[in-house]
């Protein structure tokens, strides 16, 4: 009876709902710090001030028409000016948690192929001539459950395929000559998946790419597996949410509770 | 040398010199491939990191939601204007169809005297106030009986004699304690507790209840569809519903519920109990730093009275650098000595979650030998008011919101802290022109906001400076007489100036639709000499000690009531000890006019043995003064000392002593609560009245005339009547209506 109950709280504490609950708690704290340190917390301060104050007036006087037309003026400008002064503070935190969420939506955003689920592994190539070379090389463990189909007009191979083992394999492509390989990873956990990879492309590499890139001379432009999106049941009535809105709801939430215990102007 | 904090020197965040060095780390190379990154990210936008954090995120949707909110303020008041002018067209019909001005602005500045502002006009010192006289109106104001401010603001206000709205002095008589009350309000706590363990909860609301009666002219304006902006008019506490904005002046108590109570933090011995206005608290060292409190109020959840609320605080000296850094609750920061915080919110927290939420300001003494912090009285927080300061209640919150905390206790400028040597002079005139700025700043608010209508706004840092430094005005005035004559500065005339310079910035931004008015309640004088008139009473026969006694104590201590028939509390009014309304009254009412006539006579031109001057010049009977409903709460006889001469500190607190005239050496040094024709006040307008003798009752019925309004029957004042150029001068509407009577 203890190791069921041991490995019942253990597969709840590793469960995507519990994992984004105190990373959500974690990163807002850390974020609500970060930003105290880094911000202009009196300007801050008096920006609100002045929000709630031209707010307050078209209250005070709203007879007079020149009062609240202007004030409303001064509630734009003074958004602009405390947008801008949370600007700053944005500079620090941005890039690490742009980072750490493109990470984290490799594995909580995405779920890993499911063993005899049916997938699609779309190759894109560079030019109409190589869309007639492409060949796919697939190990043991996955077969095509479908003859792959040309999308000349996009320039683009599609196969459907099944994977009847757990594990991490690569699937090659072969296209003009060439080959280029592509992760699959299928498994029923929480798995750090990578949905494209991409030739050039730095950006889209770097936010939707957990592979390094395709060889500059390559005629592939990009290899995508179609995982399917995770979305995390939160227990209640049956409703389900993408993490980064559950992380989104929940860091401000914590966020909200720790600049108040904090006395960080927000 | 003391000095406001710089704007970037006083109330430190944690971490912001932290902030700095990030700040600086991050300049230069980085930040450029930062910048580079950051536009990177905010031009290739994916779903995944479109948010960036909790604070991000916050400073994102508080925007919107500001937006979305002064949008749909706007929206409402703009679709709903049409409908709500229309209503008011109906049901007022144009409110400034018979109006002069468009907009009337009235300046008081609380004890202006007329001779001084004479003097310096002709000195060539006020140039904008000569420009007023020049072209519109300069006289003498003629002000109330007594010349006090309260009862000259209210006459005011009202436009009645004191009689009719029942202000007599600051202080009020308890015929049946022999004890005073304040005169203008009366705040009563609830009446049921409901007790839970150690706790005794109050049950039910807190009663404010204004003394002062009859109904200020901003009412009647109101009514007719004229919006007003007031401005710290005394005894506006508490505030009153009509249309307009309000904010409530001199009689605002302190968190503590007095009328101004400061705190000194020492570490020198325990020294005299201080006289009036402050307590001293002890600063005690523990590992290294000093801590110290803020007193508060007393617990309204204790069950006996007497539990006051502390915030404690910390204060860790740097000898070498003559700063300290202190620590109040969240907020640290570090101030020189001689030099002020800013506001600093306090919150007392009472238990079960009930606190009480003031302001102060700390003010750095010393730090070595001695540690000593003055603390301003805790004002009650204009943010978050714990009692109502305000019409709406929300218009205090938008000030403070505006220009950040300021002053509200109706006594700000702490005049005590200096009679009592607790501030230099440099420290008290920083805190006076310090709550004079902020004042500046409603003002100007008020007068952008309000194109129509009424805008007034009194200032007292008049009155307080001329009370405080009238001694440097006068070769040999006591209270100066150990300041070498190359240290009194001009501070008076500085002070003129100083609103001359205010006068010319208002009427840059006023036209010739506007009138505007700079008014004061009463003028000034010396105050040298001291008359215990208490004193006087008991030596002649009037009031009683008991045996063995030479002198009393304060409030009539060891006074024999039975043997009293006339006694005196306050700055000039002296009661009988009348049968059927005292307590132990002991005059028959048959015999009180006789005796009344008989004290009149006796004071009438009393002269001072050690000068031979005329201590008292005017005696008269309130049965003679005022008229009206409240008449019978005055005191039987008012008092008019000569010039240089008030009531002494102790008469005024119900204190006999063995002397009748002493010196005054008090900071205190000049006054008003003389005999009320030579202290008028005056009277500045930019178009010219045609008045001989005007006088301050005759404002009210003024204005309301100037709008085209009838006056209600029960004023005691007279309109003024513009002077023919006046009238169809540029911008000044003939009036549509006659004159109103």
């Amino acid at each position: 009876m203890p190791s069921h109950l041991a490995l019942l709280l253990a597969s709840w504490i590793t469960s995507p709902l519990m994992i984004v609950v105190v990373l959500s708690v974690v990163i807002g704290l850390l974020m609500i710090v970060l930003f105290g340190y880094t911000s202009d917390q009196k300007a801050i301060g008096v920006a609100k001030d002045q929000l709630k104050a031209h707010l307050l007036a078209v209250r005070l006087y709203r007879d007079q028409l020149h009062v609240v037309m202007g004030s409303y003026g001064k509630v734009l400008r003074g958004t602009g000016r405390y947008l801008k002064l949370a600007f700053k503070p944005l500079l620090y935190v941005i890039i690490p948690i742009t980072l750490m969420i493109v990470w984290l939506d490799r594995s909580l955003g995405l779920t890993a192929i499911q063993t005899n689920t049916p997938f699609l592994l779309t190759v894109h190539v560079n030019n109409l001539q190589a869309l007639d070379t492409v060949s796919i090389d697939l190990p043991p463990e996955i077969t095509a459950s479908a003859p792959p189909v040309h999308i000349a007009a996009d320039n683009e191979v599609v196969w459907r395929l099944v994977a009847s083992h757990e594990g991490a394999y690569d699937v090659k492509i072969g296209a003009s000559g060439q080959s280029a390989a592509k992760t699959v990873r299928v498994s029923p956990e929480l798995a750090q998946v990578s949905p494209e990879r991409w030739r050039g492309h730095f950006w889209e590499r770097m936010f939707t790419s957990g592979e390094s890139a395709l060889p500059s001379d390559s005629a592939v432009e990009s290899i995508t597996v179609d995982y399917p999106e995770r979305n995390i049941p939160l227990g209640i009535a049956g409703y389900e949410m993408n993490w980064i809105w559950l992380f989104f709801i929940l860091s401000m939430i914590a966020g909200f509770i720790f600049k108040e215990l904090l006395g960080i102007e927000v | 040398m003391s000095r406001l904090c710089s704007a970037d020197t006083p109330v430190r965040v944690p971490g912001s010199s932290q902030k700095q060095r990030w700040s600086s780390a991050f300049a230069g190379v980085g930040a450029r491939a930062t910048w580079a990154i950051l536009l990177a990210i905010v031009l290739c936008p994916v779903a995944a990191h479109a948010y960036a954090g909790p604070g991000a995120g916050f400073a994102v949707l508080s925007s919107f939601w500001a937006i979305f909110v002064a949008f749909l303020y706007s929206f409402y008041a703009l679709a709903t204007w049409p409908v709500r002018q229309l209503f008011r067209f109906f049901r007022r019909r144009n409110a400034y169809g018979k109006a002069v001005f468009d907009r009337a602005v009235i300046l008081g500045f609380d004890g202006m005297d007329p001779e001084l502002a004479d003097r310096f006009m002709k000195e060539g010192r006020l140039p904008n106030l000569s420009k007023l006289r020049d072209r519109g109106t300069f006289a003498k104001l003629r002000t109330t009986f007594p010349a006090i401010s309260p009862v000259a603001w209210s006459t005011f206000m009202t436009g009645v004699n004191p009689g009719k709205h029942n202000i007599y002095d600051f202080l009020a008589c308890d015929r049946n304690h022999y004890l005073p009350f304040l005169s203008s309000a009366e705040i009563k706590g609830p009446t049921r507790q409901i007790k839970i363990g150690k706790y005794s909860i109050p049950f039910g609301k807190t009663e404010i209840k204004n003394m002062r009666k009859g109904t200020p002219f901003w009412h009647w304006l109101g009514k007719a569809g004229i919006f007003s902006s007031v401005i710290r008019v005394p005894v506006t506490f508490p505030p009153e519903k009509f249309q307009g904005v309000l904010l409530s002046g001199m009689c605002v108590p302190d968190l503590k519920g007095s009328q101004g109570t400061f705190c000194l933090c020492t570490t020198r011995a325990v020294g005299d109990k201080f006289r009036e206005g402050g307590v001293r608290a002890p600063i005690e060292r523990k590992n290294g730093s000093f801590h110290a409190y803020v007193p508060g109020p007393d617990n309204p959840l204790a069950e006996t009275a007497g539990h006051e609320m502390r915030v404690d605080y910390e204060i860790k000296p740097d000898v070498a650098a003559q700063t300290a850094r202190l620590t109040v609750g969240s907020e640290k920061f570090t101030i020189k000595v001689g030099e002020y915080s800013e506001w600093i919110p306090i919150e007392f927290k009472a238990g079960l979650g009930f606190n009480a939420h003031g302001i102060c300001r700390f003010y750095l003494k010393e730090v070595s030998p001695e540690v000593e912090v003055y603390v301003t009285p805790v004002n009650i927080d204009p943010g978050h008011p714990d009692l109502p300061i305000s019409h709406p209640v929300t218009y205090s919150v938008y000030l403070a919101k505006l220009f950040g905390a300021f002053a509200t206790l109706g006594l700000a400028e702490d005049t005590w802290a200096l009679n009592e040597h607790v501030l230099d002079d440099d420290a008290f005139l920083a805190q006076a022109y310090g709550n004079h700025e902020d004042r500046e700043k409603m003002l100007f608010d008020a007068l952008d906001k309000t194109r129509q209508g009424l805008c007034t706004c009194v200032f007292d840092t008049t009155d307080r400076i001329q009370h405080m430094f009238w001694r440097y005005l006068e070769e040999d005035h006591p209270a100066a007489r150990d300041v070498p004559k190359a240290e009194r500065r001009e501070v008076i005339q500085d002070l003129y100036q100083r609103m001359d310079k205010l006068i010319g910035r208002v009427m840059e931004k006023i036209d010739d639709d506007t009138l505007l008015m700079v008014i004061s309640d009463h003028g000034f004088k010396s105050f040298a000499r001291c008359m215990n008139l208490n004193a006087w009473l008991h030596q002649n026969g009037y009031l009683a000690l008991k045996e063995g006694k030479t002198e009393s104590g304060d409030w009539f201590e060891d006074v024999d009531w039975s043997r009293t028939r006339a006694y005196t509390m306050g700055l000039n009014g002296l009661y009988l000890n009348l049968k059927g309304r005292e307590k132990q009254g002991t005059v028959d009412p048959s015999e009180a006019d006789a005796l009344k006539e008989e004290i009149k006579q006796k004071l009438n031109g009393l002269v001072d043995p050690a000068s031979g001057t005329v201590g008292i010049t005017g005696v008269f009977l309130t049965s003679n003064v005022y008229r009206g409903p409240y008449s019978e709460n005055a005191p039987d006889i008012l008092v008019g000392y000569g010039a240089g001469y008030r009531a002494s500190w102790d008469s005024v607190m119900g204190k006999v002593t063995e002397k009748i005239f002493e010196d005054n050496m008090k900071a205190w040094s000049g006054d008003h609560c003389i005999d009320p024709r030579l202290v008028p006040g005056v009277l500045f307008s930019s178009h010219k009245f045609i008045e001989e003798k005007p006088a301050i009752v005759d404002v009210a019925p003024t204005i309301l005339k100037l709008f085209g309004l009838a006056l209600p029957s029960h004023f005691d004042g007279k309109p003024w009547n513009l002077a023919p150029q006046a009238v169809g001068a540029v911008g000044v509407k003939t009036p549509a209506v006659s004159p109103a009577t």
